[in-house]
């Protein structure tokens, strides 16, 4: 009975894990559909980087462990996609600054400091800076669950 | 004595009965004035304006350009104006300029960044929308909109 469960609970959280990286997948596309966010060559990004973490979590249920590797790969691919579209939402704040009415007279006479906090905190421009984290939460539970995953049989040499 | 009770019963029926008359006499006197003041309204609100009052003669008939310089001014307006569809994003930015907008090529990027919008909304209700993500103000969101067209 023991052994049994101790066999079972790693499989559970594994299928636990895929099941919230779906949860994931499912919710930033809806978050990204209701923002239209397709909007220029950049704006599609996390579109390909949804792509890939869902052709990644297809990957990670395959039998045998054959899609580990390439789930893997993908997974930080995406990880890197994510950091770099929260950097990049910080960055369009940024440079909204002198647009805002509030600040327009005054953002290039603030300190460094401010105006970054002003960026990341969306209290100038119009990008969400930490929806792009997402991504990166949801490439991260799909790393972890590929550890403990089956692992593909590697052909032994006879003799 | 047994006289005088039938007397003054009789005074005072009558005299309620004339209280009874003059009050309903009253409610019935000031409805006169009603028509009294009624064709006065009527005569304001029907009288003819005042270019016709004088010769008889419409607007039009007086002057063909009372209408004329306003479409001339909005002809003048809408050929400053470029396509906030098909112009070029320098287009823009120098349209955006002659409307005195600041940061006219900031803007002139984010006017193309939400192509397209739809050609039967000459009020580019779309672009606002997503102008109003950047808090520009009224201001500079109407100078925007009045150098653009769908």
């Amino acid at each position: 009975m023991t052994s049994a469960g101790a066999a079972t609970r790693p499989g559970l959280v594994r299928h636990g894990l895929v099941a919230l990286t779906a949860v994931g997948i499912l919710a930033a596309a809806f978050e990204l559909f209701s923002e239209h966010h397709w909007n220029g060559a950049e704006q599609l990004v996390p579109w390909v980087a949804l792509a890939a973490v869902a052709a990644a979590t297809v990957l990670v249920l395959l039998p045998g462990g054959s899609g580990v590797g390439a789930t893997r790969v993908l997974a930080l691919l995406v990880l890197g996609a994510s950091v770099y579209g929260v950097v990049d939402h910080v960055l369009v704040n940024y440079g909204s600054g002198p647009l805002d009415e509030r600040f327009a007279d005054s953002w290039d006479a603030l300190p460094l400091l401010t105006r970054a906090w002003y960026a990341a905190s969306k209290e100038v421009g119009p990008a969400p800076t930490l929806a792009p984290g997402v991504l990166g939460q949801t490439a991260l539970l799909l790393l972890l669950a590929t550890v403990g995953a089956p692992r593909r049989q590697r052909a032994v040499a006879p003799g | 004595m047994t006289r005088t009770l039938p007397r003054l019963t009789a005074a005072c029926g009558a005299a309620l009965l004339s209280v009874g008359l003059v009050a309903c006499g009253s409610s019935t006197a000031t409805s006169p004035g009603t028509p009294a003041t009624a064709p006065v309204q009527n005569e304001i609100a029907t009288a003819p304006p005042a270019d016709d009052a004088t010769d008889g003669a419409t607007a039009d008939e007086d002057d063909p350009d009372d209408s004329g310089d306003g479409g001339t001014e909005t002809a003048e307006a809408d050929e400053d104006k470029v396509s906030a569809n098909t112009a070029s994003e320098d287009e823009i930015a120098q349209a955006l300029t002659t409307a005195g907008v600041s940061n006219p090529a900031r803007w002139a990027e984010e006017v193309v960044e939400y192509r397209p919008y739809p050609t039967d909304d000459p009020d580019l209700t779309k672009l606002r929308k997503n102008l109003a993500k950047y808090n520009p103000g009224q201001e500079t969101t109407d100078k925007i909109v009045s150098a653009l067209t769908p």
